[in-house]
């Protein structure tokens, strides 16, 4: 059985369209990256997938359920962390949770000390008689993140889960939900920190609208190679010249080393020969990965066009 | 989908939990109960106080013409103003539900809580009965005890004059134990309704205070002596207000609905 399979998912508002012929699945154990600029659709997609919205098109199913018609059995089977922490403030944190285990109809004999155990795992145990709104916005993102888990979804979806944790806490964060997917739980993680998608990560959608690309990470970064080629002198005096090249690649130029982003294997010759026609005395050249952020503004930017 | 109790229970309990901790909220609530006490007890306390003066009779008298002249005046004006402010009254189980569902309702889009919130399995239905539940109850409960207290607080300042416990007499026994649930339940719709549509809790609340001007125009024109309030009038108005209710409880469920809510304040 699949988490998540989505088949030609759309969502108008009115005539904007906010997202359109979105189709991907996401495995259980599976941490699945959906990425895009603001206003892209991820949120929109989410609200489909977690029942706030009404698909206009297509189908996609949860955990078995549909999000058309079975919206109560979804929302049970889900756990969704929003981009705010959306506390309840002159509730205490034990109070926050509380509510949440009455809502999804909980024995609190079983709830609680799955609660208490992700209190203890992110410092909150000593601050749960505290009202939320003396919590730091550290601990009320903890705190949200707890309420997420409090049902003990098989299918959680992250809005940005370590923004405004310190580093000790956004590894601890993300340490519990690598062990969830291990857990065989599927999750979905919306982000801009393209690092922590790096991270946790096995495949990624980038969308804008509609789907850019869909991949295993290491195979969208692997899309395009980059070739960092270290030189004798100063870079700069090299970059018109490969700039002027026919397939006029991306570059970056810093003291004794270049960066050349390529779009295909076979480029690279030509870009060690045009540096040895300028001049260029090289002393290495090794091909790399490149970065995810790289190939992500790329696929954004080849988006808009 | 099917109405589960415990949900709708897990609301009440969470908003009147909250409405506990909100100390500014509960002092406005404290406010109006004692303005509707302390005016009539402050009023029937001067007509007692001067039996014989003669502007009472003359006052009595632009109520009723035909006021036999061996007639207490000042009884007849403490009968009237109990009979009149009754209407008044009426104001304070509509009020005080808007002062609390618009904060429950409009609040939770101000406070960004209301995406978790519909992400869990509660259906509509739930919401507007945990959230009614939570405005009703206090409601009701703060009308109740203010009526316990106006009670004792007009015999004990008729005392002097009438000799007899004027308080509870049956108008007021069945204003406050029949409609003032009723007029509770159309304020909160009222407030439920429009803080669906709105973004600010304290905008519900101005635009939901606006439907308590008809009750008040209505006591206006009892004391203008335009109408003459009784069992029948209050009857008749419960029976609109219930009516007004029904249609309010239906349209609170579409409104709260996940798609237009998160749509348009998400």
């Amino acid at each position: 059985m699949s988490g998540i399979l989505v088949q030609g998912l759309a969502k108008r508002f009115g005539e904007r369209v906010a997202v359109e012929g979105l189709t991907f699945d996401v495995r259980p154990g599976e941490v699945f990256g959906l990425l895009g600029p603001n206003g892209a659709g991820k949120t929109t997609t989410v609200r489909m997938l977690t029942g706030l919205l009404r698909p206009s098109e297509g189908e996609a199913s949860v955990w078995g359920h549909s999000v058309r018609t079975q919206g109560e059995q979804l929302r049970r089977s889900v756990g969704l962390l929003t981009e705010q922490p959306g506390l309840y403030d002159r509730l205490t944190a034990r109070e926050n949770l509380r509510f949440f285990m009455k809502l999804h109809e909980l024995d609190e004999a079983v709830a609680w000390p799955r609660a208490r155990a992700y209190l203890e795992r992110f410092g909150l145990a000593d601050r749960e008689n505290e009202p939320c709104g003396s919590f730091s916005k550290g601990m009320r993102q903890k705190l949200a993140i707890v309420r997420t888990l409090v049902h003990d979804p098989k299918v959680i979806f992250l809005d940005e889960p370590t923004s405004g944790l310190d580093p000790e806490s956004a590894r601890t964060v993300r340490d519990a939900v690598a062990e969830l997917a291990s857990d065989g739980r599927t999750i979905v993680l919306c982000s801009h920190n393209l690092a922590e998608v790096e991270r946790l990560c096995s495949r990624v959608a980038i969308v804008q609208g509609r789907l850019l690309a869909m991949a295993p990470l290491g195979e969208l970064r692997r899309a395009g190679q980059a070739l960092d080629i270290r030189i004798e002198g100063d870079a700069g005096r090299f970059l018109p010249a490969l700039a002027a090249l026919p397939f006029a690649p991306n570059v970056l130029g810093e003291g004794g080393r270049i960066k050349v982003m390529l779009t295909d294997d076979a480029q690279a010759p030509d870009v060690l020969s045009c540096l040895v026609n300028a001049g260029a005395r090289v002393h290495s050249a090794v091909p790399s990965h490149r970065p995810l952020e790289e190939v992500y503004l790329e696929l954004i930017r080849q988006g808009r066009v | 989908m099917a109405f589960r109790t415990r949900r709708a229970l897990a609301v009440f309990w969470k908003d009147f939990l909250d409405l506990r901790k909100n100390v500014g909220l509960l002092l406005s609530m404290t406010v109006l109960p004692l303005v509707f006490i302390l005016v009539p007890i402050g009023v029937v306390w001067t007509y007692a106080q001067r039996p014989n003066d003669p502007n009472l009779r003359v006052l009595a008298q632009y109520y009723d013409r035909s006021l036999p002249l061996g007639a207490n005046a000042a009884r007849f004006l403490i009968d009237r103003t109990l009979t009149d402010w009754f209407g008044m009254f009426l104001v304070m189980p509509v009020f005080v539900p808007i002062l609390i569902s618009s904060q429950s309702v409009a609040g939770e889009k101000e406070r960004r809580t209301l995406e978790p919130l519909l992400a869990s399995p509660v259906t509509a239905a739930e919401l507007v009965a945990g959230k009614s539940l939570a405005s009703l109850v206090p409601a009701v409960s703060i009308s109740w005890l203010a009526f316990a207290l106006f009670c004792v607080g007009v015999d004990v300042v008729a005392w002097p004059l009438v000799k007899e416990p004027l308080m509870p007499n049956m108008l007021w026994s069945f204003g406050i134990f029949f409609l003032a649930p009723l007029f509770a339940f159309f304020g909160n719709g009222v407030a439920v309704l429009i803080s669906a549509r709105v973004s600010e809790a304290r905008t519900a609340q101005q635009l939901s205070a606006l439907v308590v001007l008809p009750l008040v125009g209505l006591v206006g024109g009892q004391v203008a002596g335009w109408l003459t309030a009784g069992v029948g009038y209050y009857a008749v108005q419960g029976a609109v207000v219930l009516l007004l209710d029904a249609v309010l409880l239906v349209a609170s469920i579409r409104l709260l609905d996940r798609e237009r809510l998160i749509s348009r304040w998400g």
